[in-house]
């Protein structure tokens, strides 16, 4: 159904922000930081479909990374190493009607909360989480994280780490009840926004890994990358992303992708010499753990305090 | 001109029969000859009882009797058993059939527990069978066939099931809301001074070891602690009037409410228009109390900004988006009310889109017109109703005899359910000359004659007459009579097989009140002359005709089936015609013979013919003509747009920024973000060539580009120019 005349009149009334009203004191990460570019794309999301400040949580566990609700304007928890999932799930359980935005690294992430990652996406509860992967620890000056390439000099791996990187798409692609993965860099401002907001969109359990340049760490590390336009693969498709005239003209690496098709979602996850950027699967017919448990039932006064002290008669001797 | 010709003419002009050889058909008891398969519908398999079935979320809400036995019978008439208990669950059917065909009425189980008892007394097979299919009957409802009450019953059912849903959805929608503006009351009240008094501290306390507390202690505990902040005085006024609007609406009956709810089904347009404009007044201030309730539990009302808005609210009416919120009001009327002021009420309720769904229904539709004697105007009302109906932007109609409801349920749903009005023209068939035959047939043979067609207009199914308006439900719609085979056997015994129309003419033949126009002839004088009505009348359509060589007549049978014809004056023709007309214009409204399709057709088809003569003299060799459409010379690839700048001038890429703090970093008076936090060169004379060098090399995308200085003394220009080529 349309929507009616009430709805359109409040709608014309509803409150306007602009993107530095989002902006919450001033970042501590190092100037040329990537973690800056998607600072700005989430902030213009917020600013675009106009989240109310007192309706939005970002959670985050610890690294610089995590530090990212520190600098949104709206509520945030900055929880604990690796705890980022677990924290926004009760979140989103409690309060369904927020909006959950999940900011972790790949320490964080896929080091030591790895278990709450495989679990968060088979929950799918409907929270959209932005994995900044800049590939070493970062707030803790420079350890090998398990997306490091092989041969990553660290404080930990001064001859160069041993084992061949992780791969976060390939693992989320292999996880049951997955619903939406994206890939997306931050030095390409407009197809991160994309993404950013197509993850958003999405109803579910959204992961998009953002390929994070460390300047302070790693500076030469995706160098290759960023003189090479032909290293990124952009992929794009009718029901993903759509490429503009000037961006399709700078990055001739091109494959057209329905996201629907998870086997080829795979292929296209596990190749390393390029980075694929786009949205490589989403299925939106995965049900959501919150949809699944909630009973719908109201919270009266009555079912509050009945459900209260039945708690309460569980510690009464 | 032989004698017999002669006659048959005379009587087709006057009406007057002048020969012994036209018999009258009174006496005869004659029936079209379509209709003698059809002497009792009890032992037929149709579409008739209806159940009504009640409210079960998912499932249809009405159901034909023979649909729901088919269901049972696909779950257990299988295996060794499987025709035998096919064989007794049919009869148990007929047996209900039969039951709802003399007007019992009752619940579905009561029914079939009768029958069942009665079929399986003295017969264990039968009893066992059936009470295989009890067990899979999983559904109840009323038991109607098609008489003259089932347009109000159905209608009446499936308007109440739609209601009970808006109900249930209205209840959610104010549950929530009482429950979360109670809430902030509820929070306001626990910041009060009154709610951290100890003594309310202790009320709240419960029950337990009271004496371990010190009240007084925490009451002042908390007083120093909590937050000041109290509701304002308006938002409590406000949040408290909320409360009282949703808790004592009538629209709905409501668990918080002590008087009782509206009532919105009417036995007159006038009443139902009248109910709704003493409510609107109500139903405005419920539609207001809704919408701001919304942003309060939201916290996003602003008095500044949403008072004045909400003043004016309602104003002109409510939009029926929001009216969809609110029941919807029925009235159910009679066709012979609507002369006597209902017809004017009705247009209102058309016109203006008022939210009132109207069932009209009509007994009789070849009444004597109301307008002089002896003459005729068959249907006039229905159609008189149509054309007004499909005249009004937004009504959604359905035009249909009672025999077609059951297929058009689901329109009917969607009729009922829509917001704005709606029209149920329906033709019952339980009035009139046809005293013999059941009313199904009676609507059923209105339908095949066109006498009442049936169509829906769906205003919500899309922007066009081609996805709104639908005939699809007629028999044979592409025609302008349907036509059915007729076999029967000749004075030799051999089968004959005809193909006859069925026109208004079959229809008028079996209404005793116009038998005089109507004339047997005996089988001895059958002559090639008498031609069934529906070719003259079609023959007449193309204007063939210019003296009078034949004269239309119909097959009809008597109750042993003996075929008879009988020739027809021309007053039945001139209203066959008339009936046609009507047709024919509700066939080009769906799009069956568009005479504005069929003439671009026609234009279009020749246009093709004339290029296709001319590619072929073309394509004859050495005769090369030029195609005008191909152009002289071959068209340029559109240049590609380009943005780039003069590398004369400095500028930043700026929709690739990364916004990574380098550039403002080195000086934020020359580079600063736009509104998406994406740098530019805000001021090039704000700094130096050597800064705009330094941020070119720092950038991470290396988007900066410093372009040639503009100051010409700066020093060390030279080496900063070099360095800056690599940004050009
Ligand atoms: C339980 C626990 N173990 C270890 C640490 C130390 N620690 C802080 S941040 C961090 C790694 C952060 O790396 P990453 O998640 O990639 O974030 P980045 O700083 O790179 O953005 C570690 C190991 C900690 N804070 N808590
Ligand atoms: S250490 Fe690396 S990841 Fe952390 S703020 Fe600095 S540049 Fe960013
Ligand atoms: S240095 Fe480059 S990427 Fe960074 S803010 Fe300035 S223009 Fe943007
Ligand atoms: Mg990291």
């Amino acid at each position: 159904m349309k929507t009616s005349a009430t709805k359109q009149l409040l709608d014309l009334y509803k409150e306007q922000s602009a993107l530095e009203d989002y902006q919450s004191g001033v970042p501590r990460w190092c100037t040329g930081c990537g973690d800056n570019a998607i600072l700005a794309a989430v902030q213009r999301l917020c600013r675009d479909e106009g989240l109310r400040p007192e309706k939005t949580v970002f959670v985050s566990g610890i690294g610089c990374s995590s530090r990212f609700p520190h600098y949104m304007k709206t509520y945030g928890f900055h929880g604990i190493h690796g705890r980022a999932f677990p924290v926004a799930e009760g979140v989103k359980m409690a309060r369904p009607d927020l909006a959950v935005f999940v900011n972790t690294g790949d320490g964080d992430c896929c080091s030591i909360g790895a278990a709450h990652w495989i679990h968060a996406l088979r929950y799918n509860m409907n929270m959209t989480v932005f994995l900044h992967d800049n590939q070493i620890y970062g707030l803790t000056k420079k350890q090998a994280s398990p997306t490091s390439p092989i041969g990553t000099k660290s404080n930990t791996t001064p001859r160069g780490s041993y084992l061949d990187a992780l791969n976060p798409l390939t693992v989320s692609l292999g996880v049951s009840n997955v619903s939406f993965i994206a890939q997306a860099v931050d030095w390409i401002p407009e197809t991160l926004f994309d993404i950013v907001k197509a993850a958003y969109h999405h109803k579910g359990f959204s992961f998009v890994r953002i390929i994070q340049r460390c300047p302070e760490w790693l500076p030469k590390a995706l160098e290759p990358w960023l003189q090479d336009p032909d290293r990124v693969q952009l992929v794009h498709h009718t029901d993903g992303i759509q490429l503009s005239p000037g961006l399709a003209r700078v990055y001739k690496n091109q494959v057209e992708h329905d996201p629907m098709d998870i086997h080829r979602a795979r292929e296209i996850a596990s190749n390393t010499e390029t980075i694929p950027v786009g949205i490589l699967y989403r299925n939106p017919n995965v049900p959501c753990y919150e949809d699944t448990r909630h009973s719908g039932a109201l919270r009266t006064a009555e079912a509050i305090r009945k459900n209260f002290e039945a708690e309460l008669d569980k510690y009464s001797v | 001109m032989e004698a017999d010709l002669q006659a048959h003419v005379a009587f087709f002009l006057s009406g007057k029969a002048s020969t012994p050889n036209l018999d009258t058909i009174d006496r005869l008891n004659l029936r079209p000859a379509l209709f003698a398969g059809y002497r009792d519908l009890t032992r037929l398999r149709y579409d008739f009882p209806l159940i009504l079935l009640k409210d079960e979320s998912g499932s249809p809400c009405v159901e034909s009797l023979s649909g729901l036995i088919d269901g049972i019978l696909d779950k257990i008439a299988r295996g060794p058993d499987g025709d035998r208990i096919r064989k007794h669950v049919l009869r148990l059917e007929q047996h209900i059939r039969a039951q709802a065909a003399t007007g019992k009425e009752g619940k579905l189980s009561a029914l079939w527990d009768k029958a069942a008892k009665e079929l399986g007394k003295n017969d264990k097979p039968v009893a066992d069978s059936l009470a295989r299919a009890r067990a899979n009957l999983k559904v109840d409802g009323e038991v109607v066939d098609c008489n003259g009450g089932m347009p109000y019953q159905l209608i009446g059912h499936v308007w109440a099931l739609t209601q009970t849903q808006r109900a249930r959805r209205f209840g959610e929608v104010a549950d929530r809301l009482i429950i979360k503006l109670s809430e902030i009351l509820q929070a306001d009240f626990a910041n009060s001074n009154a709610g951290r008094s100890a003594a309310n501290l202790k009320r709240t306390f419960g029950s337990g070891p009271m004496d371990k507390f010190d009240f007084d202690v925490m009451s002042k505990l908390l007083s120093k602690s909590a937050p000041k902040e109290n509701l304002s005085k308006n938002r409590k006024k406000r949040i408290e009037k909320l409360l009282t609007t949703l808790k004592t609406q009538q629209f709905f009956p409501s668990p918080h409410s002590t008087s009782k709810p509206y009532v919105f089904a009417f036995e007159s347009c006038s009443e139902a228009i009248k109910a709704y404009r003493e409510r609107l007044p109500k139903a405005i201030e419920l539609s207001k109390a809704v919408a701001i309730a919304e942003l309060e539990v939201r916290g996003e009302y602003s008095e500044a900004k949403h008072d004045r808005l909400f003043e004016s609210f309602g104003e002109s009416g409510l939009d029926p988006r929001d009216m969809a919120l609110f029941p919807d009001y029925l009235a159910r009327i009679h066709a012979e009310q609507l002369p006597g002021g209902e017809l004017g009420s009705l247009t209102e309720i058309m016109s203006l889109n008022l939210p009132i769904k109207v069932l009209v229904q009509t007994d009789d539709v070849i009444e004597e017109s109301p307008i002089s004697n002896g003459h005729l105007a068959f249907a006039l009302r229905s159609r008189q109703l149509a054309r007004m109906a499909l005249g009004m932007a937004g009504v959604f109609v359905v035009q249909a005899p009672a025999s077609s409801l059951f297929q058009l349920r689901d329109k009917i749903v969607r009729g009922l359910d829509c917001s704005g009005p709606a029209l149920f023209s329906i033709f019952s068939g339980v009035v009139g000359g046809h005293e013999q035959l059941p009313p199904y047939l009676i609507g059923a043979a209105a339908l095949e004659a066109r006498v009442f067609p049936a169509f829906t207009m769906d205003p919500g199914a899309g922007d066009d007459w081609a996805s709104r308006f639908s005939l699809a439900i007629n028999p044979q719609p592409e025609l302008d009579w349907p036509t059915h085979r007729i076999v029967h056997e000749d004075a030799n015994c051999q089968s004959v097989c005809e193909e006859h129309p069925f026109t208004l003419i079959d229809f008028v033949a079996c209404d005793s009140r116009y038998s005089k126009y109507f004339a047997v002839v005996p089988k001895a004088h059958w002559r090639d002359w008498l031609a069934d009505a529906g070719s003259v009348i079609a023959r007449d359509k193309r204007g063939d005709i210019d003296r009078i060589d034949s004269v239309p007549s119909v097959l009809l049978v008597d109750p042993e089936n003996r075929l008879h014809k009988a020739v027809v004056t021309e007053k039945i023709i001139r209203e066959a015609r008339r009936c046609l007309s009507m047709w024919n214009s509700l066939q080009e409204l769906g799009g069956i013979h568009n005479s504005h399709a069929e003439r671009l057709l026609a234009r279009e088809r020749s246009a093709w013919e004339e290029s296709a003569k001319a590619i072929a003299v073309a394509s004859v060799p050495a005769v090369a003509v030029p195609s005008p459409a191909a152009p002289a010379v071959a068209e340029a690839a559109p240049a590609e747009l380009t943005t780039e700048q003069s590398s004369d001038e400095a500028y930043i890429e700026t929709p690739r920024c990364a916004s990574c703090n380098e550039c403002i970093q080195i000086n934020d008076k020359m580079f600063a973000y736009d509104g998406n936090k994406q740098a530019y060169i805000k001021d090039i004379n704000a700094g130096t060539y050597a800064q705009l060098v330094e941020a070119a090399e720092n950038c991470q995308v290396a988007i900066i580009h410093p372009g040639k200085p503009r100051n010409l003394n700066e020093a060390g220009l030279d080496e900063l120019i070099k360095r800056a080529e690599a940004f050009m």
